[in-house]
């Protein structure tokens, strides 16, 4: 790669994206007045919540007199606020009403009622003869009942859908709580007894936190979050003008007949679009750095920004902004216009969004796990980092680098890919025509469902299934998971593939592989379902230690197992029913449609990435994906649904029975010591040298199965064709 | 200088099955010609000369630009031409001094060589009142002169032009017809396509009528009218065009019997 090459690229890409207006305004303008703006808003906002008054209505409060004051005039007595605090009480506006002499309505409906007709943002009602029957309980225990009167009910009713009437509730639940510690004191102090009677201690609260560390906790909540969510902005219009808007205007043909080859066109363009990912990021950290020393700074707790700070967002951001840029640029070199760009990053957007903002959630913490979830873990890891917690996350480090660097040079060579295809580069725009989809769509069914037929088969299982998992309730017995097994996989998983395999298409049986395996294929199948059993259960275990199960819920499995005193209806609960379902829809149908493509593994992948996503548990989720690839790579290799099954069937079956027969075994002879070991938190465990040797065993059997000469569809008989025309394709 | 043999371009097509842009074509075009590629839309032309700009990658088949082979010296061949096509664009953000300096600076060159040889560009094209102008703010027939300053700004032995005049006023083409008949008289081979028959034959020495991805005839103009016994190049284009789809009736070329 001639690098000279590369800086004349960048050198013009930049100059031209400095040229335009859109950038400019997107990269310099926009920080700048965005973050003052939004701090006089939010004062503005804070100012109008705070002098806002509230109207309370209270019905039938109880008279001056014995009790100590509550309402004087229009306002809650000023005895119940601190000295000096007039404000407080200014902003809770009383009227007071008799009880109405209809007692036939409701109470919640008559005082909503005179919340709509008088404008009130809380009714609070006393009971009737409230100050006769507080006195009441206040005398003391007589020695034959033993005991105390019922405490008395002061209702209060507020609209808690609108903001206004939950402030007013939070304000006169204070004002009324104050009162009754006023009244139990006036009590107390009628039988000579001192406050402390009643309330022996306070709680007296000691923040050991030092200021500093309340600034950087504010802050590392919100600047990971301005940094990542500005870096993908600033490389998302770029990007999108620097590919799709070249090809848009015809300059894309012009820059590649130049002497610059195509990897560095690539890493002129990634530099360009990363250098305003980190600009416009930069921009935006300082406005808002400036902002937050001016503005914020005079609210208690949010100080400006710690200066370090600045250090580590720089650090992530490189390679952030470089994993941004690629993806930005591989997405945007698919568009023909700058308006379809738009519609490819979108998506982008929204799979990013949720990984920047988890971190956000309560509880959600840097550790192996979430080191390991690309973007999440760099949020993690800046946040710890800004809070001060340097020892605490440095063995994450490494991890969080690896992931983002690894995803970066991914991207960055999918970019790279893109680039070299001349289908994506002089890619035809395409029309959708719903009339002749439609009619094609009834009128020439194929023997083999389409890739769409088999994209929209798997995620109307995927949906359905989400949407019944609220209907029906969580198995609290072994009958109600016999139940909701045989519903989710004969209902929601076989009926819809076998319902389009007979609708959309010519030939159900070839689609769903139903015919005689070629002869060894069952034979491997199960014995790759033992060989690779030892290795799924170590994975298995390494998922959970990585992300941990809910105890309740391992428990619940647990149980499952356990219960049923039958073996024989277990298996066939959990082995050969989803065996059968499962290997129809995801090796049938939807693998069947898949391998339109053209490429036989990408197939293989989608559809093992449905069968993963099928699974309740994320924890099952990521094995039973490798074992949906294995399978899949079965169906292709034997062109047979049954090895596949028989697979299936043998691996569940294992996975319990080891659980079940093994784990329950008190007298466990010697020898299968030196088997499987148990281990408190995964059950059984193979011991190493065991994995190891199904690892080796599995890949032979693998190995067999590859060497199987298999049918390919017609579409990834072109695709080797293409792969190999330009070098063996001559014209006769 | 350019030789071209058997140069084969096909796309698969997931719906169509495979589509033949180029059949097999061959031909050469030699130093101090102008070599025309004439042909009614899709004949193959694009396909051949952006091949032998290395834009695309030929399925099968050689081609050599002034002794590269465009499929495994590429980077190569790319010094060796200069490429004008209606679909090579001038940057709307950029001057056109500007943009000749920056490919001028991509081909390798610098400095104050750079500097006067943009200067005599732009002296021989009557450039010099766009120099600071935006692409965006230039007419057609400026930006058409922009091109063909970008393309010649390293002084290459061979120029191609695909369909370059489309799109162009009467005037702007004739002014490009005379900048391209200049530079075959300064001994450059230059390619050039297009299907308005009058600029072929005012302009080209050497002819190939393409059709649907082949090379019909090919020859001088008196050559090719003499063989096929026609009075002139447009009956003997309608004449070719007409005999071929007679004999090769399109069959289209199915998915499953590519498969197959």
């Amino acid at each position: 790669m001639n690098w000279r090459n590369v800086e004349l690229i960048l050198a013009r890409e930049v100059r031209d994206q400095l040229r335009d207006r859109r950038t400019l305004f997107m990269i310099a303008i926009l920080p700048m007045v965005l973050y003052p703006l939004l701090g006089m808003s939010f004062f503005q906002v804070t100012q109008f919540l705070r002098e806002h008054p509230v109207r309370i209505l209270v019905v039938d409060p109880p008279p001056p007199g014995e009790l100590p004051p509550l309402i004087d005039g229009e306002r809650f007595s000023a005895a119940l606020f601190s000295p000096g605090d007039d404000r407080s009480a200014e902003l809770l506006r009383v009227t007071t009403q008799k009880a109405p002499n209809d007692t036939s309505r409701a109470a919640d409906s008559w005082a909503r009622q005179q919340m709509l007709d008088g404008g009130f943002d809380v009714v609070v009602s006393f009971p009737a003869e409230f100050a006769l029957r507080t006195k009441a309980a206040a005398e003391p225990l007589r020695q034959e009942s033993g005991q105390p009167s019922p405490e008395l009910d002061v209702s209060v009713y507020p609209n808690l859908a609108r903001d206004s009437s939950r402030t007013a509730h939070r304000r006169v639940t204070d004002v009324l709580l104050r009162w009754r510690d006023e009244l139990g004191r006036q009590n107390l102090e009628s039988r000579g007894l001192p406050i402390t009677a009643a309330k022996p201690f306070k709680i007296a609260t000691h923040d050991v936190a030092e200021k500093s560390q309340h600034r950087a906790a504010a802050w590392s909540k919100i600047l990971p979050l301005v940094l990542l969510l500005w870096a993908l902005t600033g490389a998302f219009y770029p990007a999108i003008d620097l590919c799709a808007g070249e090809k848009e205007r015809g300059t894309l043909e012009t820059l590649l007949s130049s002497p610059a080859e195509r990897l560095e066109i690539v890493w002129g363009k990634l530099l360009t679009v990363m250098l305003f990912s980190m600009a416009t990021a930069v921009l935006n950290l300082s406005s808002l750095a400036l902002t937050g020393t001016l503005v914020l700074s005079q609210l208690p707790n949010l100080g400006p920004p710690p200066t370090l700070a600045f250090l580590w967002l720089l650090v992530a951001l490189v390679p952030m902004s470089a994993l941004f840029s690629a993806l930005c640029l591989a997405l945007a070199v698919l568009a023909k216009s700058t308006k379809e760009g738009q519609y490819y990053l979108m998506p982008l957007v929204l799979v990013t969004m949720p990984l920047v903002v988890l971190p956000m959630s309560p509880g959600v913490e840097l550790n192996f796990g979430n080191s390991l979830i690309p973007v999440t873990g760099v949020v993690l890891l800046l946040r710890s980092l800004l809070e001060g917690e340097y020892l605490a996350v440095l063995p994450y480090v490494p991890l969080v680098v690896a992931v983002t660097v690894i995803c970066a040079l991914m991207a960055i060579r999918w970019a790279t890919n893109q680039f070299n295809s001349e289908s994506v580069l002089f890619r035809e725009s395409e029309r959708l025509d719903v009339n002749l989809w439609l009619r094609h769509l009834v009128r020439d069914r194929g023997p083999t469902p389409s890739f769409a037929e088999a994209m929209f088969c798997g995620f109307l299982i995927l949906l359905v299934k989400f949407f019944m998992s609220f209907g029906m309730r969580t198995p609290r017995s072994f009958s109600d998971f016999v139940n909701l097994v045989a519903i989710t996989q004969l209902i929601v998983i076989a009926l819809p593939a076998l319902l389009m395999a007979v609708f959309f298409t010519s030939r159900p049986a070839l689609t769903l592989l139903i015919k005689r395996p070629p002869f060894g294929t069952p034979m491997a199948a199960a014995l790759l379902a033992f060989a690779f059993h030892p290795t799924a259960n170590m994975l298995q275990a390494v998922v959970q230690w990585v992300y941990p199960l809910d105890d309740q819920v391992a428990k619940t499995i647990s149980q499952l197992v356990f219960e049923p005193d039958s073996i024989w209806v277990l298996l066939l609960v959990i082995a050969v029913l989803p065996a059968v379902c499962e290997e129809l829809a995801f090796r049938g149908f939807i693998l069947s449609g898949l391998r339109h493509m053209g490429h036989k593994w990408t197939a293989i992948l989608v559809s093992s990435l449905f069968f993963g996503a099928t699974h309740a548990l994320f924890q099952q989720s990521i094995v039973a994906s490798l074992v949906g690839a294995i399978l899949g790579y079965v169906a292709v290799q034997s062109g047979s649904i049954w090895p596949c099954i028989l697979f299936h069937a043998i691996h569940n079956s294992l996975a319990v029975l080891v659980q079940r027969i093994i784990g329950d075994a008190a007298d466990r002879p010697e020898w299968l010591r030196w088997i499987v070991r148990e281990t408190p938190a995964n059950g059984m465990l193979y011991h190493w040298p065991v994995v190891l040797a199904s690892i080796c065993v599995s890949a032979a059997i693998l190995y067999w199965f590859h060497r199987q000469p298999y049918a390919r569809t017609p579409e990834e008989s072109l695709q080797e064709a293409i792969d190999h025309q330009s070098a063996h394709w001559m014209p006769g | 200088m350019i030789h071209v043999r058997h140069l084969a371009k096909h796309y698969a097509d997931l719906k169509r099955g495979k589509i033949v842009a180029l059949g097999g074509v061959s031909f050469d075009a030699m130093p101090g010609q102008v070599y025309g590629l004439l042909g009614p839309n899709g004949a193959g032309k694009t396909t051949v000369l952006r091949i032998l700009s290395t834009i695309l990658r030929p399925s099968g088949g050689t081609a050599s630009v002034n002794g590269y082979e465009v499929l495994t010296q590429a980077s190569h061949v790319r010094h060796q031409i200069g490429f004008v096509s209606t679909n090579t664009a001038v940057y709307d953000r950029m001057t056109a001094w500007e943009m000749v300096e920056y490919f001028g600076r991509l081909y390798g060159l610098e400095g104050e060589f750079l500097r006067s040889r943009m200067e005599e560009i732009f002296d021989r094209l009557q450039m010099n009142e766009i120099r600071d102008m935006l692409g965006a703010k230039m007419s057609t027939g400026m930006k058409q002169k922009v091109s063909i300053a970008r393309a010649i700004v390293h002084d290459p032995p061979v120029l191609i032009f695909d369909e370059a005049t489309s799109g162009l006023d009467v005037l702007v083409a004739r002014a490009l017809l005379e900048s391209i008949a200049e530079l075959r008289d300064q001994g450059k081979c230059v390619i050039f396509s297009t299907h308005i028959m009058r600029e072929v034959e005012k302009l080209c020495d050497r002819i190939a009528i393409m059709h649907r991805g082949h090379i019909l005839a090919e020859g001088t103009l008196g050559e090719l009218c003499e063989t096929h016994a026609q009075p002139d190049l447009e009956e003997l284009f309608f004449h070719l065009i007409q005999e071929h789809d007679h004999r090769h009736a399109v069959i289209p070329t199915g998915l499953r019997s590519f498969a197959d």
